[in-house]
């Protein structure tokens, strides 16, 4: 059902290129999006909506970096002092410029995409591990420059963002914010499926499978790598930009190394180089986090001698063995899985 | 004059701990063709072990060393068999994360078992201030260099003149080779985690003891080894012990003189910059193999 069944030719080539193909997708879609705009924040309190706000800044992030690793495959390792830049690049002219937040976040995604391209600047003469390695160093670089900023980033203390406006209208409520933050991930959204099936994204996995070939192909390897680095980056300026103005405050403590590795890890529980994936890998780690901190204190108590810490070491804990089994076990990821099922689906009730 | 000799001679003395670790780097990257990013976790659980034998267990030193060498041994045993073995062929990728969720979950055992802020280290090594001169050296961290120093002597020991030495010179040349010259490759994959972790437990060790015992310090302070590891060459032993000196020495330089300027803390960060600096200038580092390869 999921899939068209034999015998549906497309006619036009408007059909051929169409994300939605069948009244089934588009009623899935629909529903989908009743569910996402309508119900959902109609029925949920304001936990729940502060648990779906975050974790769509997060998707907008992994995004980015799901351009940058799943499609071009360059591994980043400093994803996290992307999204700190977009979000103090917001802070910094909102707090001296007076700006207001709609003004910045041009700025700060066009800002933050520059900062990425500066920091691609090595992959001119090096590759995959070595890159690696330079994005850690530009994660270490930038965050001293934001620790030590002075007045301009505020040090320690980092710095107050306002709210939102609209004229008068301001966007204070969770479930406001809620829906400003999902206006930005449709379109976020809409922008990464369009990039990812267009030239760009094609070009991107040709240098992520041999990027030799690629050259060879005529593909100007480093200036596309830039172009990724940008992407990468303006997706991160955009959900930095987001979430500074939605947790009214930015400071450095909350772009820790961890965040780094937890966005990798996103992308590949997820499954490399894919939208859908990428929203896979989101839901399932950050909901596995939600979870140990709801049932952490529940085992806390179970033992008291471990209670102190049960909560910040089990999520460590329980990150780190979902990548570790996910890489040995299934290391194409949850898209991978639900293509399988899709599959399935199509052919049942025969098992091939 | 005095204060440059000061800041040179605490720069060798850092340089020596940098040099320790990351020969374990290296020697993992040599021998198995995977960088571990758990090198820091895995430091700073061999440093909370050790403080742990000795302070709640109440091990003498040499007995709590003792445990910490069985500790690693079974570590790398586990890590080998268990998660390394099926990521042999995989992406790069793969070998890089699989190492971090490593690295998180030793972070989540740290935290789970000795939760709460650093702990102080018994005073195991001998303190007190030596003058050479006007320059003032502490007996503590000059100890720490020594020790470093036997520590490299006995490795390099072990991997120039030893059986167990030559087959793991020859895994690192090629794994193929090695094995139809009837070596052992997994053997030798688990003794190079082995000494890895060692040499890595050994250094956390000894950063603890010179400042404190906190699993973020020791992990931060072993990936600005990172930085020693490239600028040597990932290839070369002699390389990162050279790196090690040159990089403790630039930090101490650099964050001596500067620090004042700016806001103070570019001990963090100079590490850092050296190490873009070597990517973009000479990303094989000093003693790398340079692999031609232009795209």
């Amino acid at each position: 059902m999921s899939r068209r069944p034999c015998g549906t030719f497309d006619t036009r080539y408007e059909l051929d290129i169409a994300v939605f193909r069948t009244p089934f997708h588009w009623s899935m879609f629909g529903l989908l999006m009743i569910g996402y705009l309508g119900l959902f924040p109609l029925l949920a309190n304001d936990g729940y909506l502060a648990i779906a706000n975050l974790i769509s800044i997060t998707l907008i992030a992994t995004l980015g970096i799901n351009f940058l690793t799943g499609y071009c495959g360059q591994i980043s390792l400093g994803h996290a002092i992307f999204v700190a830049c977009g979000g103090y690049i917001s802070a910094v002219l909102m707090n001296h410029l007076g700006w207001s937040w709609w003004a910045t976040l041009p700025v700060s995604v066009a800002g933050t995409a520059l900062i990425g391209l500066f920091f691609g600047l090595p992959s001119l003469r090096i590759k995959g591990f070595y890159i690696a390695m330079s994005t850690l160093a530009s994660y270490f670089i930038i965050s001293w420059l934001l620790m030590h900023g002075g007045a301009i980033t505020g040090s320690i203390n980092g710095l107050p963002v306002d709210v939102p406006r609209i004229g008068a209208y301001e966007i204070v409520s969770q479930r406001q914010f809620y829906y400003l933050i999902a206006g930005f991930l449709i379109l976020s959204l809409f922008v990464a499926k369009s990039i990812a099936r267009g030239r760009l994204g094609r070009v991107f996995i040709a240098i992520r499978d041999d990027d030799m070939a690629a050259e060879v192909m005529g593909i100007n390897v480093f200036a596309y790598k830039l172009i990724a680095f940008a992407l990468c980056s303006a997706y991160a300026g955009l959900a930095g930009s987001l979430f500074a103005t939605y947790w009214g405050f930015i400071t450095f403590n909350h772009f820790p190394f961890f965040e780094n590795i937890m966005y990798l890890g996103y992308v590949i529980i997820g499954g490399m180089g894919s939208i859908v994936g990428s929203i896979f890998g989101v839901l399932f780690l950050k909901l596995l986090g939600y979870g140990v901190m709801m049932f952490g204190p529940m085992i806390g108590q179970a033992f008291p001698a471990i209670s102190g810490s049960v909560v910040a070491s089990l999520l460590l804990i329980g990150h780190g063995a979902v990548i570790v089994v996910f890489l040995i076990f299934e290391p194409r990821g949850l898209f991978h899985r639900w293509e399988i099922i899709k599959a399935s689906m199509r052919i049942w009730p025969f098992t091939y | 004059m005095t204060l440059f000799l000061q800041f040179l001679l605490s720069g060798i003395m850092l340089g020596g701990i940098y040099g320790l670790i990351a020969v374990g780097l290296v020697l993992i990257v040599k021998g198995t063709q995977v960088f571990n990013f758990a090198h820091g976790d895995m430091a700073a659980a061999g440093a909370y072990f050790f403080w742990w034998m000795l302070v709640k267990v109440q091990l003498n030193a040499g007995l709590s060393i003792a445990g910490v060498v069985i500790g690693a041994g079974l570590l790398a045993l586990l890590l080998e068999r268990f998660i390394l073995r099926p990521m042999i062929g995989k992406p790069l990728l793969s070998a890089i994360m699989v190492t971090m969720g490593v690295g998180q979950i030793l972070a989540g055992l740290v935290t789970l078992f000795w939760p709460g802020p650093g702990r102080t280290f018994p005073d195991i090594l001998p303190s007190g201030t030596i003058h050479l001169g006007a320059v003032a050296l502490s007996v503590e961290s000059l100890t720490s260099f020594i020790i470093c120093v036997v520590v490299l002597v006995g490795f390099y020991f072990l991997f120039q003149h030893t059986d167990i030495g030559l087959a793991m010179r020859g895994t690192a040349e090629d794994h193929q080779l090695a094995q139809s010259g009837g070596i052992q490759v997994t053997r030798i994959f688990a003794i190079c985690w082995f000494i890895g972790i060692l040499l890595s437990a050994i250094g956390g060790i000894l950063i603890a003891n010179l400042h404190q015992l906190d699993r973020i310090a020791v992990s931060g302070f072993i990936l600005k080894t990172f930085a020693v590891v490239i600028f040597g060459g990932m290839e070369s032993i002699t390389g990162a012990v050279i790196a090690g000196v040159i990089v403790g020495v630039l930090e101490m330089l650099g964050s001596g003189y500067l620090d004042p300027l700016v806001d103070g803390g570019l001990a963090e960060v100079i590490p850092f910059i050296v190490l873009l600096l070597i990517l973009i200038v000479r990303p094989h580092g000093l003693f790398g193999y340079v692999r031609i390869e232009r795209v």
